[in-house]
């Protein structure tokens, strides 16, 4: 008995002759927040709707113990998604989506999406259509936050929102929603904004998984530093995966050597995780 | 079944403005010309063969006349009830096209504005989703209107009365009670009779809004042309529009009525066609009817259809 949330085998999808999910492998165990992180066009969404139950694949896939393309609606007690922002239906009331959702969803609490939105300015009354996209953001997120759900996906989920907003969001996330008996996937591009809650993270380019480690990990693996004058050669020795310079010094980023060694070579830093991206992505540190 | 009343209501509250919002106008209306003709010419309206013997003519005048013969005093109350559909008749002018497109844009709109993403986030299957989107036009719609049509006519009714009442006429003659419950009653079973025969074309409008990128109604109507076009030009034949047409008016000639005398002489004969027909001989034979039964196959086939493009809608 694993306390898999996702286990994917094989999982491909092809569009015609596009194949725009190579066979995959992952688990998603219970209780982490997973970051996924490609460029557009990798596959992340494809995935993600392979995983919601919102389209058609190829391969094994449970979740939940569920098979999604089969039993999506069975699968929706446990699972709550924000697949993209504005999707709540335009013509409803804030109410009236309140509503809704209380009566169709057995774990929805009231109380406490009516707490959320207390918080904020949003009008109960007003009409969705009605609202800027920041509230808009906001009563969707009240409302799958108030499911007490397994899985949580969010799909870019603060795209065109402030940064204020942004923090606050992620803030409540990990302090309100998250705990142990939750799990919560994450696609974003702002990748700074996040790695600080990631309990894991995964690479996807080319409809590959590139990369899936715990964040501790990874960033452990990783290391920056900047190169003091006259180390330079030595420097390359080591083989960094990447170059650069900043401030008038050359910078290299090693994977997997001892801190030790390279604090010898310069000042080092531990990377973040855009520049791990980046760097696996364009380097060679896959 | 808590979920699919609140797919109903859902699907009511986004299309108030035909559901709810047109057949109170409608129904509105029809009682406001009845008002405004009553007060306006109504005192002036001249009848064939009805001379009124020099006195003015008035509305409690008119049924005075009408109850002095044996035939008169038979037929006023299906005269009256039937006075009452006519008068009350606006307020379903709008029924047909709500219920077309209503079911256009039922699986259609929910793609275009992404709010499908926000509906298959929540633990309702596909399936029911589509049969919500169904039954709220083809079955609801309906009934709302008939409650609207309903309302229309007692207020229609209650004002004649007063009308009648201050002309100190026969005012109990306006409220043929029976008459005018039967025939409420009795469109219920109809209505849903008809519907049934309507049934694959409904569910053909249904599949395209669950089909079509863009441009439902030239979807929808489009490849209805062009087969019966082809059919025109290469057979000569209009099979198809005959199809439609039958399934359009309900079967009516092909079983329904097929075997009763259609051609009532009076309107107590025509209200008793009506309300009073051999229901349960018409039901019999339309279900011993091949078209009938076809129709609902491919009705059955088309919401299949429309349900397996829902599970893939995103």
């Amino acid at each position: 008995m694993t306390d898999n949330v996702i286990e994917a085998k094989g999982l491909s999808k092809r569009y015609g002759d596009f194949v725009a999910l190579k066979s995959v492998d992952f688990n998603v165990p219970l209780g982490r927040i997973v970051g996924v992180v490609g460029p557009n066009g990798s596959g992340k969404t494809t995935m993600l709707n392979a995983v919601l139950g919102l389209s058609s694949y190829d391969g094994g896939l449970t979740v939940m113990g569920h098979d999604p393309s089969t039993e999506r609606d069975a699968l929706m007690q446990d699972v709550c998604f924000i697949a993209d922002v504005a999707t709540l239906p335009k013509w409803m009331k804030v109410v009236e989506v309140f509503d809704y959702v209380e009566a169709v969803h057995p774990r929805f609490d009231r109380a406490k999406a009516m707490d959320f939105l207390s918080r904020t300015n949003v009008p109960l009354d007003r009409k969705v259509r009605a609202l800027s996209k920041g509230m808009t953001v906001q009563v969707h997120l009240a409302v799958v936050m108030s499911i007490d759900a397994k899985l949580l996906v969010l799909d870019e989920p603060t795209l065109g929102l402030d940064i204020i907003f942004r923090k606050q969001f992620y803030q409540s996330l990990l302090e309100e929603y998250f705990d142990e008996e939750r799990t919560v996937i994450i696609t974003t591009h702002q990748v700074e904004e996040v790695e600080h809650i990631l309990s894991d993270v995964m690479f996807i380019r080319d409809g590959e998984i590139v990369l899936q480690a715990e964040m501790d990990d990874l960033t452990s693996q990783f290391t920056e530093v900047m190169v003091a004058p006259g180390n330079e050669e030595e420097a390359m020795k080591l083989g960094p995966i990447a170059k650069g310079t900043s401030f008038g010094k050359s910078t290299c980023v090693y994977k997997n050597i001892d801190r030790d060694t390279l604090a010898k070579l310069g000042e080092t830093r531990r990377l973040g995780l855009a520049d791990i991206f980046v760097a696996t992505m364009t380097g060679e540190g896959a | 079944m808590n979920t699919f009343a609140a797919l109903i209501k859902r699907e009511i509250l986004d299309g108030q403005n035909g559901y709810i919002r047109v057949p109170v106008i409608l129904a509105g209306l029809s009682v406001l010309f009845v008002i405004l003709s009553t007060i306006t010419v109504g005192a002036e309206l001249e009848f064939q063969d009805m001379a009124f013997d020099g006195e003015e003519p008035s509305l409690s005048r008119l049924l005075e006349r009408g109850l002095e013969s044996e035939d008169g005093q038979r037929e006023m109350p299906a005269v009256v009830a039937l006075s009452y559909w006519v008068m009350g008749g606006l307020a379903w002018v709008a029924l047909p096209f709500v219920v077309f497109f209503s079911l256009l844009g039922s699986l259609y709109e929910e793609r275009r504005d992404r709010s499908v993403l926000f509906w298959k986030s929540m633990p309702v299957p596909d399936w029911q989703e589509v049969v919500a989107k169904l039954v709220t036009p083809v079955v609801i719609a309906p009934m709302i209107f008939l409650g609207m049509a309903v309302a229309a006519q007692l207020v229609i009714a209650l004002f004649l009365s007063i009308v009648v009442l201050f002309q100190g006429g026969p005012m109990t003659e306006l409220w043929p009670l029976g008459f005018m419950l039967w025939g409420w009653i009795s469109f219920v079973p109809d209505y849903l009779m008809w519907s049934l025969w309507a049934l694959p074309l409904l569910a053909w409008v249904l599949f395209v809004s669950s089909y079509a990128s863009r441009l439902p109604f030239l979807w929808a109507v489009l490849p209805m042309a062009l087969v019966a076009a082809v059919e025109g030009i290469f057979l000569e034949t209009t099979n198809f529009l005959q199809w439609v047409g039958t399934h359009i008016g309900g079967g009516v000639l092909e079983a329904q009525f097929a075997h009763l005398d259609i051609d009532p002489d009076t309107p107590r004969e025509f209200y008793d066609l009506i309300i009073g027909a051999p229901r349960f001989d018409m039901i019999l034979n339309s279900f011993g009817n091949m078209q009938f039964w076809i129709g609902l196959v491919i009705a059955a086939g088309l919401v299949y259809g429309a349900i397996e493009m829902r599970k893939r809608a995103i």
